[in-house]
């Protein structure tokens, strides 16, 4: 993975390009940048030359996520811009691209200019990108016609396409497109470029024509962002900083909003770009639990689809069981042939607690019992996983250990880089591991699926079975998960039970599930805030001292926004209004060094040291649990929760904040405002 | 016997699964042979299946190679992987016709999941 700061996105779902400021694609392996779908790279070269010279950005106008307009004037990086000619490239990402490319002679003279795109397309999947695999199986194809050029990419019965065209007549080549432009003194040209990805199957069907249906004119995008922040509640506060932070938040989640195939046009969340924009059974559960006050329109779509794909059989390839709910779904090319396994991949220990937790708050929220009862069967297979599956020790606890030797994940929690479970002292654990906050996830899943049962299933019995197998695991886990020397919770069990006694932030997520006893939530919460864990922005994901730790390690040291977000939610369900308030105030404040938009996570460096946060250099942005991670926030320090048919709010304000005002808040109570204010005499 | 008429024949004598008790539609699956094109058509009412041979419409078509078919039958099929690659193809409800891809078993042979649908 390389960093590709200095780039420009434009996303619409999981369709999206990535190209430098100019508007131009030169993709070098190992580089996410080009125009991408489900997967694929259909465009890995898009370069733009005026009389043979490269453009060079003045500036770019990415407002709307969906739509770059790119300001360009031949000539590379010089001090002084001879600028007679100039160019407008405005791109829009939908179903197809489109380009509007505009050029003016603001000259004295006439002007004779050869406009060329080299255009090229390598098909790579995602996955050969990210691993920087060069050969292709399939054979590539290119048809040069007097209106387009077809670039395409054939294996067996799999074929994919990109068809460029233009809008005024163009000289075309294999390699691209060239147009000869006469431009007289204060004369402009324009033509627009379409670039039509199909997906397409033996008899010419194109998959992806479902998603043209979607958009069906130029309009619908634009409309559909309108009505999507027209239905979330307004945010009223006297910090510029929280209004930025939430409407870059609220549109960011529009942005990564895609519509699988299999779902009629429901949207569910991507988890983020550049490599993870597509379905993640963790993230896309997490996200619309953090994000339900404000789009609950995404939990029902996300809880279909991961129903719908839940685990039947038992398939180590796919690391299927049945029951267990996915961790990431893939379409490209490798996904296609299973040479990846994520067809979908179900190697994620999370996932199905997690279901039931979201079903759970989901109704709480919205009082949309219908949901749950459609839903039952397969709430109850993700319960049954719990006990049948997942307990490879036949301890009581969620296990994990590959099966899939050649390309599973060593780690099945939510850290899943492959060093991210250790001891103190820098051993890695054998396996099979148990991570705390899974078996709280699975706490929480039981005491909340037993509500289901009792109020919506008619089912008591059944109720009472996962109270008393939860009041189990609370006793067992207490047991062998706490250090009582230490006064916090070790981050996983080895394989023979040992402790693994590491200090981290996943002892956070416990009090988010409430399997901590109230009596010694103080001692780990004075952990969480001590300063080997809070770095002053927030909680690292591991903490300082332990072998393993660096503040730019992916998951041994940097901050979380999302990570955090649950961990404040945990603070407030314990009482620990202050500390609840300090993490929002300090990832809310990083914000602002980006712009408004939290990445997927930055170093862990303390806040006195640098005074600003430190970008993690392959770190992902938009990022779904990231903008959920403020709603989350928002909602911690409002402190609103459903209570029966109406909303509890108990507001805690941090002291960076004077007011904020959360208005028309949809749930079963129709929409209600929640208000915080900074009291005069603030203790 | 194929292993793609042994399928059908079982859930014939199945009847019903009660994993797809909430489930309504119907999938005609269209299997060509050279010149040759078997249907099977599968109703399904709230988990209560009905198996006909022959082109009655339905709301979902699935047309696959004889050689896919058989594969399928035998559990050696990924299903989202193959329509990936185009090797089945769906028309009408895809979601539909993703849970009906669990009743196909998945090499080798049933899986101690199968346990649970007698339940």
């Amino acid at each position: 993975m390389r960093d590709i700061a200095g780039t420009v996105a434009c996303i619409d779902g999981n369709t999206f390009m990535v190209s430098d400021a100019s508007g131009d694609v030169e993709s070098s392996p190992g580089t996410p940048v080009g125009l991408f779908a489900a997967d694929t790279r259909f465009l890995s070269r898009w370069a733009l030359t005026v009389n043979g010279e490269r453009m060079a950005a003045l500036s770019v106008d990415d407002s709307q996520y969906y739509e770059v307009t790119f300001f360009v004037v031949p000539g590379g990086a010089v001090d002084y811009v001879q600028a007679d000619v100039s160019a407008i490239r405005r791109r829009r990402i939908g179903p197809d691209l489109t380009e509007s490319l505009t050029i003016f002679n603001y000259g004295e003279r006439d002007m004779e200019l050869d406009v060329r795109l080299e255009v090229a397309a390598d098909f790579a999947d995602i996955f050969e990108i990210k691993f920087d695999i060069g050969d292709k199986v399939g054979s590539h194809y290119t048809q040069v016609r007097p209106d387009e050029l077809c670039l395409g990419y054939r294996r067996g019965t799999y074929r994919r396409e990109v068809a460029v065209s233009a809008s005024e007549p163009a000289d075309f080549d294999p390699n691209g497109l060239r147009f000869a432009v006469r431009l007289r003194p204060g004369e402009q040209w324009s033509t627009r470029l379409q670039a039509a990805m199909r997906a397409l199957r033996p008899d010419g069907v194109d998959l992806r024509s479902v998603l043209r249906a979607q958009r069906p004119d130029d309009s619908t995008l634009p409309a559909s962002v309108q009505a999507w922040i027209a239905a979330a509640p307004t945010l009223d506060t006297d910090s510029a900083a929280l209004q930025q932070v939430y409407q870059r938040s609220l549109v960011d989640l529009a942005a990564l909003r895609f519509a699988p195939l299999s779902l009629g046009g429901a949207a569910v969340p991507a988890a983020g770009l550049p490599w993870f924009m597509t379905l993640f059974g963790r993230d896309s559960l997490l996200t619309c639990l953090q994000t339900l006050p404000v789009t609950p329109s995404l939990a029902p779509a996300t809880l279909r689809i991961l129903a719908s794909l839940q685990g039947a059989r038992t398939d180590d390839v796919l690391e299927e069981d049945p029951g267990r709910i996915l961790h990431e779904l893939r379409y490209g090319e490798s996904a296609a042939f299973e040479e990846q396994p994520h067809s979908p991949y179900y190697g994620t220990v999370d996932a199905s607690p997690l279901f039931v937790v979201l079903l759970d708050e989901y109704e709480r929220w919205s009082g949309d019992r219908a949901l749950v009862m459609e839903l039952e069967q397969e709430a109850r297979a993700a319960l049954a996983w719990i006990d049948l599956y997942a307990d490879l020790t036949s301890t009581g606890y969620i296990w994990y250990q590959r099966r899939n030797r050649a390309t599973g994940l060593d780690n099945q929690c939510w850290k899943d880089s492959w060093d991210s479970i250790s001891y103190a002292d820098g051993r890695l654990p054998g396996f099979p591991r148990a991570t705390c906050e899974t078996q709280g996830y699975a706490y929480d899943a039981k005491i909340r699926g037993a509500r289901l049962a009792r109020t919506v299933w008619g089912d008591p019995d059944y109720a009472d079975r996962l109270e008393r197998e939860a009041a189990a695991l609370y006793d067992r886990f207490n047991r062998d998960f706490w250090l009582e020397d230490r006064g916090y919770y070790a981050l996983a069990l080895d394989h023979d039970l040992t402790p693994v006694d590491s200090l981290s932030s996943n002892i956070g997520h416990l009090l988010w599930s409430g399997i901590v006893p109230p009596e010694r939530a103080p001692r780990v919460v004075e952990h969480l805030m001590g300063p080997a864990l809070f770095s002053g922005w927030g909680v690292r994901t591991f903490a300082e001292g332990q072998r393993r730790y660096n503040p730019l390690g992916y998951h041994n040291g940097t901050v979380w926004p999302f990570d955090n977000s649950f961990i404040a939610w945990g603070l407030r369900r314990y009482g620990f209004r202050n500390e609840s308030g300090r993490i929002a105030e300090g990832i809310l404040s990083a914000a602002t060094y980006f712009e408004g938009r939290l990445p997927e996570a930055f170093g862990g460096f303390d806040r006195n040291t640098t005074r600003f946060p430190v970008r993690y250099p392959t770190a992902g942005s938009p990022q779904a649990w990231s903008s959920g991670a403020s709603m989350l926030l928002i909602r911690t320090m409002l402190g609103i929760n459903p209570h029966e048919d109406h909303l509890a709010v108990d507001p805690a304000l941090p002291s960076a904040f004077g007011r904020i005002a959360l208005l028309d808040i949809p749930g079963r109570w129709g929409t209600v405002d929640a208000f915080a204010r900074q009291r005069p005499n603030k203790p | 016997m194929t292993a793609t008429s042994a399928f059908f024949e079982r859930l014939t004598v199945a009847g019903q699964d009660p994993r797809f008790s909430k489930v309504c539609g119907s999938i005609r699956f269209d299997i060509r042979d050279g010149d040759h094109l078997e249907q099977w058509r599968l109703n399904i009412d709230h988990g209560r299946m009905q198996v006909t041979k022959g082109p009655d419409p339905a709301t979902t078509v699935i047309r696959v190679s004889a050689q896919v078919a058989e594969a399928m039958a035998r559990g050696e099929v990924n299903g989202l992987a193959a329509i990936a690659r185009g090797e089945i193809l769906v028309d009408g409800d895809l979601g539909l016709a993703l849970r009906i891809g669990r009743l196909f078993p998945r090499a080798p042979g049933p899986s101690h999941g199968d346990a649970d649908s007698g339940a």
